[in-house]
């Protein structure tokens, strides 16, 4: 099997997942209780307005008749008005996904660079202080739940000692000038990005340092001790070169979670980003909304699937040569 | 009526004392000017996180911290020196509902009983720390047209067993059950439905607390919590014995009408307990369609009687609005009965808050800071529904008439005065007329004059549009006449002295709101003024102007330089 049809392969499962994943956003929300006019509890929204407000949600068309029309829509990328907000969702989406992703490719660079480094640096330090600590402050990061360190770092730095912004991604209002506005935003991103950081580090640290330790007792480690290669080329060209794949699956799986993960960073740093989005249209039962920042969602799972299968073919040659073929 | 307010407010801080609560400053007689506003601009950050505005309110990137529910964080904002609290009773009742649709809850006995089983200053000693004032009745405290002369149902296991025995619902062999006289069997387990801990945790525990008072006395309640979505649904399909909700409400108990007349026993109606009392309903009628305030006021005294008696609803407690105000930043913020200092609803705040100096002296101009607690989302007046908009839009908007922030009562603002009239919109059948005089003079806030031709405009667009917020208030109109430039009449198809209300809608400014083809998805504020550069279409006429809203950051108002009251 070449490159090619391995590729194309990935493509039509990719859009097949799509389709279905589509078909369960439409079907969950209305299979779930409650409905979006009944989330209105005002004494002074009469019976006749809520089943005006039904008609213009196209809350009263047969089910097939929404989902027909819920399709056609995402078709062209048109994710319908917002119920709560009676806004494009398109646009409120475009509002928040540049935040969410400034914090995210933050976040996972700081993360990334800081979980892997440590991770080499504990496996290249067997059995010394180096290697207790990095597993101990990795688990312990690990374990602790995320808002309970963030909540923390919230009171340590915006309370007790009052340094750091505590809300928001920018100033209100913001400084003049756009290099002014890049340090403020730079600012504003210490507290939620740092303390993504502090949370996640651990996991990528503990997965780097067990599989470079299983890298390093390979034979081939043992041939390059013998020949008298450097310490430091036999960590980073050798070791850490085997263990690539399973690292770059794990940096492609992870993106997905920009979005998801984000959920409670965004709300305890009143971060303006789709993961609070999504969470506040799943409470109100704002089909339109949710339904959009799930098919984001599901976009950005089935793109960083497919990138991750890329990615694997591309530095591990028996994952796209199959079964006996040639690359 | 003034009187009656001191006595509500000398009732809170009773209560207050009673239990062991240290009491925060109410204040006795409300000052207030009625011009403003005296800052130059307000910065509105938004902070979601609860744990935040506290931090920013404490390091003063906030005057206020709003709307105080958890009794820790009143307790903290009380620890805090600069913290000025402000507390006035609130629109608000939590309350117990029967299902009275099917046995055994229909049977009026019952329900009195598990009333008298409810220990409100227990609930709220141990769930609120005191910080809420126990309901009786059917409208508010803080309501104009509470009725406190109604049947009271104190808290008494041994009353509440008596009048079961009286009923006939005596206790089986073992002593711990109760018999249904009309079946002869045990009584069926009854679920009391809440929102679940993680959710809403006081609630839980009450309908717990509830469920295990009614057990002691043979009633075999039992709480069940549950996903909020779920329990809204069961309410509305009508499968439920007991629930308990939260109500927030107006001045006005017009409320009445809609939980309990039983025309509103309908899908989607509000009447959930499903009460169908023929001399209910006829009250209910006199009050919606009540000509006069006398007739509104009879008629909310009586139908609150029949309702004590009836108890469809076990009113617990109603929640008094605490704020918190930077006493060492700011000063001249309006307590407001009903509605609190920095409520949107309470129009005074806006208008005669003030910066201070270190001597606490007033300084005039100058920008505060005032935190949103969610953001805006949507800044169109014809269809933002969330409270966080018109947080905002509410400082961008005057109104015809307003309400004295001690009294409630009725004022010329806009209007400097109206005529309620009557006509005939078909023979032999009556309607309600509302003439409004508008002030001369008043502009837009982009230099516009508003005149009574945008009162008209108003109305018939929310009208043709059957904008849904707006159905209630319009559905009644028939048609809008100008008579010249500053007297409008509305016109409505039935009798009741409520119509003053749903005929004060003139907030759509008509220069800029003629040409809008789709005002679902019209962004005034996301569009320039055609003229002012700098501004926007969302034009108002209240104090403040918008001037920009950084989505999920600030919203940025300035002082309105056309303000009509922006002199004394």
């Amino acid at each position: 099997m070449g490159f090619r049809s391995y590729l194309f392969k990935r493509l039509f499962y990719a859009i097949i997942v799509l389709f279905v994943i589509l078909t369960f956003n439409f079907v969950l929300f209305r299979v779930m209780p409650g409905d979006p006019e009944k989330m209105i509890i005002d004494p002074n929204f009469t019976p006749e307005a809520k089943m005006e407000l039904r008609r213009q949600y196209g809350l009263d068309d047969p089910i097939m008749t929404q989902y027909v029309n819920y399709l056609k829509s995402l078709l062209r990328f048109d994710l319908g008005l917002s119920f709560s907000t009676r806004r494009p969702v398109w646009t409120e989406l475009k509002e928040r996904l540049p935040n969410t992703l400034v914090l995210f490719v933050v976040t996972f660079i700081g993360t990334a660079t800081m979980g892997i480094s440590l991770g080499v640096y504990a496996a290249a330090n067997r059995e010394r202080f180096a290697e207790r600590f990095v597993v101990g402050s990795g688990l312990f990061a690990h374990a602790v739940p995320g808002f309970f360190i963030q909540l923390l770092l919230l009171l340590l730095f915006g309370y007790y000692w009052p340094i750091l912004p505590i809300h928001g991604t920018m100033s209100a209002p913001p400084p003049d000038g756009g290099f002014a506005l890049f340090l403020d935003r730079l600012w504003h991103l210490i507290l939620p990005a740092g303390s993504n950081v502090i949370i996640g580090f651990g996991s990528w640290a503990l997965y780097t340092r067990n599989t470079m330790l299983e890298a390093l007792s390979q034979d081939y480690i043992i041939t390059a001790r013998a020949k008298g290669i450097a310490k430091g080329d036999i960590l980073y060209h050798h070791a850490l070169r085997s263990v690539l794949p399973p690292i770059v699956t794990l940096i492609f799986m992870s993106l997905p979670g920009a979005v998801s993960g984000a959920v409670i960073t965004e709300s305890i740093f009143s971060w303006h980003g789709v993961g609070r989005y999504l969470l506040d249209a799943t409470l109100k039962m704002d089909y339109p909304a949710a339904q959009g920042a799930f098919y984001l969602i599901a976009l950005s799972v089935i793109i960083s699937n497919l990138l991750a299968d890329i990615a694997y073919g591309l530095v591990d040659p028996r994952i796209r040569v199959g079964a006996g073929g040639q690359g | 009526m003034r009187k009656r307010v001191h006595l509500l407010i000398a009732l809170v801080l009773a209560l207050s004392l009673a239990l062991g609560v240290v009491a925060m400053p109410v204040a006795a007689a409300v000052e207030f000017n009625d011009w403003g506003p005296r800052v130059d601009e307000i910065i509105m950050p938004v902070i979601k996180e609860q744990t935040a505005r506290r931090i920013a309110f404490e390091r003063g990137e906030s005057v206020v911290w709003s709307g105080l529910t958890q009794p820790a964080d009143i307790d903290q904002a009380k620890s805090l020196d600069f913290a000025d609290m402000r507390m006035t009773l609130g629109f608000h009742m939590f309350y117990l509902c029967f299902n009275m649709r099917e046995a055994p809850l229909d049977n009026i006995a019952l329900r009195q009983a598990v009333a008298h089983a409810v220990d409100r200053d227990n609930i709220i000693r141990t769930l609120f720390k005191g910080y809420m004032l126990p309901m009786t009745s059917f409208v508010p405290q803080a309501s104009a047209f509470y009725n406190d002369d109604v049947p009271t149902y104190p808290f008494s296991l041994e009353e509440a067993a008596r009048v079961l025995d009286e009923a006939g619902y005596k206790l089986d062999a073992t002593g711990k059950n109760r018999i249904d006289p009309n079946t002869g069997n045990l009584l069926p387990e009854m679920k009391l439905l809440t929102p679940t801990y993680e959710v809403a945790p006081t609630s839980a525990e009450l309908g717990k607390m509830i469920a295990e008072s009614a057990q002691k006395i043979g009633l075999p309640i039992v709480p069940e919590p549950m996903d909020f979505n779920v329990m809204l649904d069961k309410i509305d399909m009508q499968d439920f014995d007991m629930y308990v909700l939260a109500w927030s409400l107006t001045r006005n108990p017009t409320h009445l009408v809609n939980f309990f007349h039983s025309k509103n026993d309908v899908e989607a109606g509000y009447n959930n307990p499903g009460i169908r009392n023929t001399k209910l309903d006829e009250l209910l009628n006199r009050l919606d369609m009540a000509p006069d305030l006398k007739t509104a006021r009879f008629a909310a005294d009586a139908a609150q009687l029949v309702l004590a008696q009836e108890m469809p609803y076990v009113p617990l407690y109603s929640r008094p609005y605490i704020d918190a105000f930077r006493k060492d930043m700011v000063g001249g913020y309006v307590d407001m009965a009903g509605y609190g200092a920095a409520n949107s609803k309470n129009p005074w705040t806006p208008l005669n808050i003030h910066r201070v100096d270190e001597a606490g002296n007033p300084v005039e101009g100058g920008t505060i800071r005032w935190a949103l607690s969610e953001e805006p989302d949507n800044l169109n007046p014809a269809v933002a529904s969330s409270a966080y908009a018109w947080d905002v839009l509410d400082k961008l908007f005057g109104e015809l008439i307003t309400m004295h922030p001690e009294t409630l009562e009725d004022m010329p603002w806009m209007a400097k005065k109206w005529d309620v009239g009557i006509w005939e919109p078909a023979p032999g059948r009556e309607g309600t007329t509302i003439t409004w005089y508008l002030n001369e003079g008043m502009k837009w806030s982009d230099g516009v004059p508003f005149t009574a031709e945008d009162v008209k405009f108003t109305i018939d667009f929310l009208k043709d549009n059957k904008v849904p917020r707006y159905l209630n208030y319009t559905s009644d109109i028939v048609k809008v006449e100008l008579i010249d430039d500053y007297t409008v009449t509305v016109y409505f198809d039935t009798v009741s002295y409520w119509h003053l209300y749903n005929a004060s809608l003139a907030f759509l400014p008509k220069h800029i709101w003629k040409d809008v083809t789709d005002y679902k998805t019209f962004e005034p504020w996301n569009e320039p003024h055609p003229t002012m550069e700098g501004y926007t279409k969302l034009v108002g006429h209240g104090p403040f102007v918008f001037k920009e809203y950084r989505p999920g950051e600030y919203v940025r108002l300035v002082k309105n330089p056309y303000y009509w009251r922006a002199n004394p």
